[in-house]
């Protein structure tokens, strides 16, 4: 169980703006849809699922379960302007291994929002036992990638021309992990 | 000396100091959290061994600065339960401790740089706990001798 105890969390951005982390709750769905809404079309070319359809987020909603998507949300006031999530899972070989994304309201771009929530995550991480943190980005994207590295995430690998958007445009897939394993043994086989 | 108001040793290349305000010394960190993390790091960060005609003298002193800013980042740490800044903590230790000052320790800036910044993410890490936005050395530039603006970059 990872503790939650920390929260809600205040944060307070570089500008003086004042955010409330929290994680996600069942009442929150029509507040991320709203955010969700609110993003570009070409950032959620990017996204695995089609978050226009409220049923989507309403499923995500009706099916929390922290200990395989933890999802922690910034709210400026009521409006969430910031999700990310930690996804693990419970069993198999990549049980010790999550994977953590992140979106930004574009008004909240620029800011530090999305390294304070990474910064989150890199905590709720070491809390829970995990050994890496792993973080997949295109490669365009790079102030998220610059902000992962600032936090210790390191290019694992970058497949060249991997990925298509919803045009099938081709794009470079950056894989970034962070470890947290202290002994050189743990890694050994 | 120790800056009254921040409690960061001034003893090399200090910042502007020598400005006084009604009799006291204008400490620009004065009032904030952590204080003289911010101030120890901006000392080093802004150091005179950073530049193209540092000598051995100032890379030494910048060497044996940065190896006390960690016992302050360390016992500011505590036992806060912050692995990752623990982590981070131990990261710069183990860069520092690789090299020591030397006519032949070529890696040396390079590590004591990679220590620094590890060290910037455990304050960092301090400030996020208290809900505080990340501390920004260009924020206090002008208090050293800067000459170039680096990169600057917020996601």
């Amino acid at each position: 169980m990872i503790p939650l105890d920390r929260y809600p969390k205040q944060v307070t951005l570089r500008d003086g703006a004042r955010l409330t982390f929290r994680p996600m709750v069942r009442e929150d769905a029509d507040r991320l849809w709203e955010f969700f809404r609110s993003i570009p079309p070409e950032d959620k070319m990017y996204l695995r699922e089609d978050v226009d359809r409220k049923e989507v987020v309403e499923r995500w909603a009706e099916s929390l379960d922290y200990e395989t998507v933890l999802p922690i949300l910034a709210f400026d006031g009521d409006r969430i302007v910031g999700d990310t999530t930690l996804h693990r899972d419970r069993t198999g070989w990549k049980q010790r291994i999550g994977t953590v994304r992140v979106q930004i309201a574009t008004d909240f771009r620029h800011r530090g929002l999305g390294t304070a929530m990474l910064r989150e995550m890199r905590h709720l991480g070491e809390k829970s036992a995990l050994r890496h943190i792993v973080a997949e980005v295109i490669e365009e994207q790079q102030a998220a990638i610059r902000a992962f590295e600032k936090l210790g995430f390191e290019r694992a690998v970058v497949f060249r021309n991997f990925v298509n958007d919803q045009k099938g445009r081709l794009h470079s897939l950056v894989v970034l992990v962070y470890s947290m394993s202290h002994s050189e043994e743990e890694l050994k086989f | 000396m120790n800056c009254a108001a921040c409690g960061a040793e001034l003893t090399y290349d200090s910042r502007m100091v020598s400005r006084h305000v009604g009799g006291l010394v204008a400490c620009p960190y004065e009032g904030l959290a952590y204080a003289e993390l911010r101030s120890g790091h901006d000392r080093i960060y802004f150091g005179r061994w950073r530049k193209i005609d540092a000598t051995s003298i100032d890379i030494r002193r910048a060497y044996h600065q940065l190896g006390r800013h960690l016992s302050a980042i360390a016992q500011a740490l505590g036992e806060k339960d912050l692995p990752a800044a623990r982590r981070d903590l131990e990261k710069a230790s183990e860069a520092l401790e690789t090299e020591e000052p030397g006519d032949d320790s070529p890696e040396l800036l390079r590590l004591m740089d990679h220590a620094l910044s590890y060290a910037h993410r455990t304050i960092d890490d301090l400030l996020h706990e208290m809900g505080l936005p990340p501390h920004s050395p260009m924020d206090f530039a002008e208090w050293y001798n800067v000459v170039e603006v680096p990169f600057r970059d917020a996601w």
